[in-house]
């Protein structure tokens, strides 16, 4: 393969092109920081021109990271990625099969005066120990002797030759999981006020309904809030049924997802559902007094037939004056409209004449009635976020092999390393060599320590 | 609350280290070194007290986090990893001249801290998405990862003070002198940088199994998510332009500011965006 490769082969198989697309993605995911993204660039539209909006958006400006432009790249650094990792390969995998021999030793040739020293010892004992502690710290010891010398040679840490194939490997396999999730993954939204039942959920993306199969009832939903009115907590119990049977059943808590025939479940937010109820007294002038509860749209006729009474919104919190209600009544005389607190008299007290200056604000603007709010049922609805990914695991995969390959290329390297023992005269002269492709200075350290170690056991041997 | 007065006088410490270190420089005597690595040592003791006591006060409040979780916590953590990792380095090498360079990063970063407007050091109760086991294992792979990179930029910062001071050979006072020599930053530039990668690489990780809990997608290109891939980007190309290009020197010091500058982006710089990850709201 080394002789005829073509145009197109070494063209990917080069790591400029590698720092090229790496730069590039770089810049595509910047550029995707600073131009607001899918929901948030219909805001945008109202500030340029619609021609140029209209022309972003066809070129997938708005939703760059699921672009064909990204993906292009993506595709890109996956086939580069995989061509330099096969054109490499033959190379690391000669140098792993590669083994350290006594008779390769150029390494303990021409070594500095700190890679030796001296033993009255013979040359047999100090083979001995040297051997053994070879054996102790590194693979593949072998020995050959000669008339004057004898050679030992070790290697260690082979296996990270392969760490770089294995997060390259790893980055591939997520790049498949990503495209896997981004395929046939979904994702969307449901809120489903307490008590009731959901069969669909509303799509991130486009927003459109899609239905499950299956539906979810929200039984009760639960907050907690710190005293500074921060949520502590805040867990749904949820109920999943299909044809009638219950599937499951159980709380759902935000960090901890509910996982149903694919589909996962995450508590993401709540609030007070819009169908909440209203307790309301109504006093007639010099006459009766009622309580009714009433829910947004509610109609009903006054005591008195006087008019039609309905109801227009349920707030829980307006304008930061508590809770109020939008009533309207119609009667012949036409149709009035006016808003009933429930803290009337606070915001009398503060805002003293408001009434009369606002006549919205009048509770009694319709006579001879007088309308009081007592209080508002708070009705919580659950956030729910849904998604379905099959990809997921396929990217966990991913991330324990990229995890792996680097901590191979992190904490191990490979080296061989070559002690030669030669005689002078009646005394041993010791030098110990080696070679890294990787690590020099490191390797240089080991040396060291293994020529202080061989020097500790011959003494202790004497 | 005795957790804050400790970490502002922590602030000193590294200040009077940082002056130690320079001392050492300037009059070339070790004797100053010394002193300035016993007072580094002991402000990052200092600061670890500090630290498990403000842990024990959140139990005690009944919140009951690690102290991991505002900006004002981020920062006094960030500069304990420096600190920590630095010694770690300082140990090894048995080199001082790092020290001056990398020291007053942390008490900047200390300093910043404590006096810039807006930086609430209370204690604060966890909004129930940050009360998970990811959040620690997280927060500590992101700063130690940032710590490595802000070791690298130092390392980077002081390669271009050696090539400085060796253009100019008549003059060389002790501060130059005592410099490591240029091959010897490279080395470290690059190991710091791995170091950096590996950890951001887990932080990358551990952050994404939490977002699948927490949020429901283990990816959803949130700015914080986007500048940490654009940062792990940035390394990954320096690592190869190295590993495979050749690249040395000048090229990797360059490399080690702009990637620290990407690393200051995705700390601090994504607070301007809308974000999940936002400090401050």
């Amino acid at each position: 393969m080394s002789k005829n490769k073509s145009g197109l082969w070494s063209f990917f198989s080069s790591v400029q092109l590698a720092i090229v697309l790496l730069s590039l993605i770089a810049f595509f995911a910047l550029i995707g920081t600073i131009v607001p993204q899918r929901e948030a660039a219909v805001e945008l539209a109202g500030r340029i021109s619609p021609g140029l909006f209209s022309f972003l958006q066809k070129m997938q400006l708005f939703d760059l990271y699921h672009s064909i432009w990204f993906f292009l790249l993506l595709g890109l650094l996956s086939v580069n990625l995989l061509i330099c990792s096969l054109d490499r390969f033959p190379l690391a995998w000669r140098r792993f099969r590669s083994q350290a021999e006594p008779q390769k030793a150029d390494a303990v040739k021409d070594l500095p005066a700190e890679n030796t020293f001296q033993s009255a010892l013979n040359i047999q004992k100090v083979a001995d120990a040297a051997a053994n502690l070879l054996k102790k710290r590194y693979h593949n010891v072998a020995q050959a002797n000669e008339e004057n010398s004898v050679f030992l040679s070790a290697q260690k840490g082979r296996f990270s030759f392969f760490g770089v194939y294995i997060v390259h490997l790893s980055i591939l396999v997520l790049i498949a999981g990503a495209i896997i999730g981004s395929v046939f993954g979904t994702e969307g939204h449901i809120n489903i006020t307490e008590g009731e039942t959901a069969g669909s959920f509303n799509l991130r993306s486009n927003n459109q309904s899609l239905p499950l199969p299956f539906s979810v009832r929200c039984d009760k939903f639960i907050v907690e809030l710190y005293e500074n009115g921060a949520p502590k907590n805040f867990q749904s119990d949820l109920t999943f049924i299909k044809d009638d049977k219950v599937v499951h059943s159980g709380k759902l808590r935000v960090n901890h997802p509910i996982e149903v025939e694919g589909f996962r479940f995450y508590q993401s937010s709540y609030g007070v559902s819009p169908e909440g109820k209203a307790t309301l007294t109504l006093l007639r002038d010099g006459g009766r007094r009622d309580v009714i509860n009433v829910a947004k749209g509610y109609a009903f006729d006054l005591p008195g037939k006087e008019g039609t009474f309905q109801v227009l919104r349920v707030e829980e919190n307006l304008m930061k004056m508590g809770p109020a209600i939008k009533v309207s009544v119609r009667s012949n005389k036409g149709e009035v409209t006016f808003w009933v607190f429930q803290q009337l008299d606070k915001i009398k007290e503060a805002n003293p004449g408001i009434t009369e200056q606002i006549p919205m604000f009048n509770p009694s603007l319709f006579r001879p009635y007088t309308f009081t709010l007592l209080g508002l049922e708070e009705k919580y609805y659950t956030g729910l976020q849904v998604t379905r990914d099959p990809g997921t695991l396929v990217v966990g995969a991913a991330a324990v092999l990229l995890i792996l390959g680097l901590l191979l290329m992190l904490f191990s390297y490979p080296r061989q390393v070559w002690v030669k023992i030669d005689r002078q005269q009646d005394k041993a002269l010791i030098s110990v060599g080696g070679r890294s492709h990787r690590n020099k200075a490191g390797l240089e350290r080991e040396l060291q320590h293994l020529l202080a170690e061989i020097k500790d056991r011959l003494e202790n041997s004497k | 609350m005795i957790n804050t007065t400790i970490l502002s006088w922590v602030t000193f410490i590294y200040f009077a280290a940082f002056v130690f270190y320079l001392f050492r420089m300037v009059l070339g005597r070790e004797f100053w070194g010394k002193i300035a690595t016993s007072t580094a040592l002991i402000g990052l003791i200092a600061q670890s007290v500090a630290l498990v006591i403000r842990w024990k006060t959140s139990y005690d409040l009944g919140m009951g986090h690690a102290p991991l979780s505002n900006f004002y916590e981020s920062l006094i953590f960030f500069a304990w990893t420096i600190v920590f990792l630095y010694l770690l380095m300082e140990q090894r090498l048995k080199n001082r001249s790092i020290g001056v360079f990398v020291i007053p990063v942390a008490f900047l970063i200390m300093a910043y801290a404590s006096i810039a407007p807006g930086i609430s050091n209370r204690i604060d109760p966890l909004i129930p998405a940050l009360q998970s086991n990811w959040l620690t294992s997280h927060v500590l792979t992101c700063f130690m990862g940032y710590a490595a990179f802000t070791v690298a930029f130092a390392l980077g910062i002081m390669f271009f003070v050696k090539k400085m001071s060796a253009a100019d050979k008549n003059k060389s006072p002790a501060f130059f002198r005592l410099l490591p020599a240029e091959s010897m930053l490279d080395e470290l530039m690059y190991q710091s940088a791995t170091l950096g990668f590996v950890f951001l690489t887990m932080g990358i990780i551990t952050g994404s199994v939490w977002a699948h809990y927490a949020w429901g997608s283990y990816w959803s290109w949130d700015p914080k998510e986007t500048w940490s891939l654009i940062t792990w980007l940035i390394y990954a190309l320096m690592l190869h332009a190295r590993n495979v290009r050749g690249w040395r020197g000048k090229r990797m010091a360059l490399m080690t500011i702009f990637g620290f500058g990407c690393v200051l982006f995705t700390y601090l710089g994504v607070n301007l965006l809308p974000s999940l990850h936002s400090y401050m709201n």
